[in-house]
């Protein structure tokens, strides 16, 4: 079985700059003016958010198969 | 039943393409609504705000003070080891904007040409009828609206979200993205009138860092590197600063953002969809500058525009992805070519080139006549010796 992860965002330390949206493959990040969304049916768990994020405020936890 | 507006053209996106598209429509006489989801345009910036002088004139924008922070008159490059190669003109060269007020002042024009500006509204999504999509949807200060257009406009940046739900493909690997990282804030030690550029695998890997004197002691001193790097752009910021003893506690602004520097979108029109801007990644993949492409694309689309509804003819839209394809497509892809070669670089190479042409005339390198350059770098001692430096510099001839 594969890996599905959550993308959590640290709040306090975004700064809606919408990159994370600009780089997923998928829409499965949606950055307003005033909040971050994030769409688990989308996510295809590839990471490349968490890694593309200039400030590290992007996180993945593991919610199925292998941790 | 949401607010219904209509117009012959919906722009989403404040930036820098869209006030300019919106801008040479209105011109014309069509109805335009330029929208952003921002309550302030131009605020916060994903920018490090350098532009070269000639966009003024070539796109008709006023030399305005009021935007223009200093003039600048060329640059200083500084390899991994301290080489340093400057090239300085005798005339101002480019400005450092305050983007805060230029986007504005842009929108403003827009708005003065007769164009309907509405910023805290974002468009959520577009709108189908028959498979033809007649408009979007969005939120204006919270209420939703329905924007019934004839042509859309996608202005939206790099999160790209009106392209790609109206179907346009607008995928680039994380390797094609910059991340960016940038401090306004008080700096002193470097010449206000040039920008200076930082290179080496250990500083910006894959980019640069950058000061751009907006006063004698005040700049954007910021960085990019590439956005599948496992470290942050601000964890290599902060390093730089602190290796280099410069203080960082006099921060007037801190800017974020992810840059798209390669593989510019294909097909600019799906259509009556029309993508401009970073939305397109139209970039400079080498520096990550994207305000003069932007204009450039705006204004090669709004021709097509004004042109399709005076035909009547929405097919003419096309020639917004042909056009652009032959006049900054090409010349953009010639500068990606450059850069995949340019990201191969050592250290050692970088030094190499940078003490190499140091010596030879600035002129020629400022000019842009980069074959003569190459040919210099190529004659070069530690250069003849390495089959790789020459295969590199082959790649580039």
């Amino acid at each position: 079985m594969t890996e599905k992860i959550r993308i959590i965002v640290e709040e306090d330390k975004c700064y809606l700059c919408g990159g994370c949206a600009g780089v997923c493959p998928s829409l499965a990040i949606k950055v307003s003016s005033s909040k971050w969304e994030f769409f688990q049916d989308k996510c295809i768990s590839c990471r490349i958010c968490v890694t593309a994020c200039p400030v590290g405020a992007l996180e993945a936890e593991v919610v199925e198969g292998k941790s | 039943m949401s607010e219904i507006m209509k117009y012959d053209v919906v722009v989403v996106g404040a930036g820098i393409a869209g006030p300019i598209v919106a801008r040479n429509v209105a011109k014309e006489g069509y109805s335009v609504l330029l929208i952003d989801k921002k309550s302030a345009i131009g605020a916060p910036k994903q920018c490090a705000e350098g532009i070269n002088i000639s966009v003024f004139e070539k796109h008709d924008i006023p030399y305005d003070k009021r935007f223009i922070n200093r003039e600048i008159y060329g640059a200083r490059l500084y390899s991994p080891s301290g080489y340093t190669l400057e090239m300085r003109y005798n005339k101002v060269s480019g400005v450092i904007l305050e983007r805060k007020v230029f986007d504005k002042m842009l929108a403003f024009y827009a708005a003065r040409a007769g164009a309907d500006v509405l910023p805290r509204t974002e468009a959520t999504d577009v709108i189908r009828e028959e498979g033809k999509i007649i408009g979007i949807k969005a939120k204006k200060e919270g209420e939703p609206i329905e924007i019934r257009a004839d042509i859309l406009v996608a202005a939206d940046g790099v999160e790209s979200t009106i392209a790609r739900k109206a179907g346009i493909n607008t995928y680039a690997p994380p390797h094609e993205f910059d991340s960016a990282y940038e401090y306004e804030m008080l700096i002193e030690g470097f010449d206000p009138d040039l920008i200076h550029l930082w290179f080496g695998n250990n500083v910006a890997p894959r980019g640069y860092v950058w000061v751009f004197p907006k006063d004698e002691d005040r700049a954007n001193v910021g960085i990019g590197i590439n956005s599948d790097n496992p470290m942050t752009a601000k964890h290599y910021l902060d390093k730089w600063l602190k290796e280099n003893n410069i203080p960082f506690k006099k921060i007037l602004e801190v800017n974020v953002g992810i840059i798209p520097v390669g593989g510019f979108l294909k097909e600019l029109v799906k259509d009556n969809v029309l993508v401009v801007g970073d939305a397109a990644r139209q970039v400079n993949p080498m520096h990550g500058g994207g305000m003069a492409e932007a204009m450039e694309a705006g204004t090669i689309a709004s021709k097509w525009i004004v042109e399709a509804l005076k035909e009547e003819n929405f097919g003419l839209l096309k020639n917004y992805t042909t056009e652009w394809w032959e006049k900054d497509g090409k010349r953009l892809e010639r500068v990606l070519r450059v850069r995949k070669v340019v990201e191969h670089l050592t250290d050692e190479d970088l030094d190499v080139f940078i003490q190499t042409l140091s010596g030879i005339d600035a002129e020629k390198i400022a000019g842009g006549r980069y074959s003569e350059v190459i040919k210099a770098l190529l004659k070069h001692p530690k250069v003849l010796m390495s089959p790789r430096r020459i295969a590199l510099l082959k790649e580039l001839l």
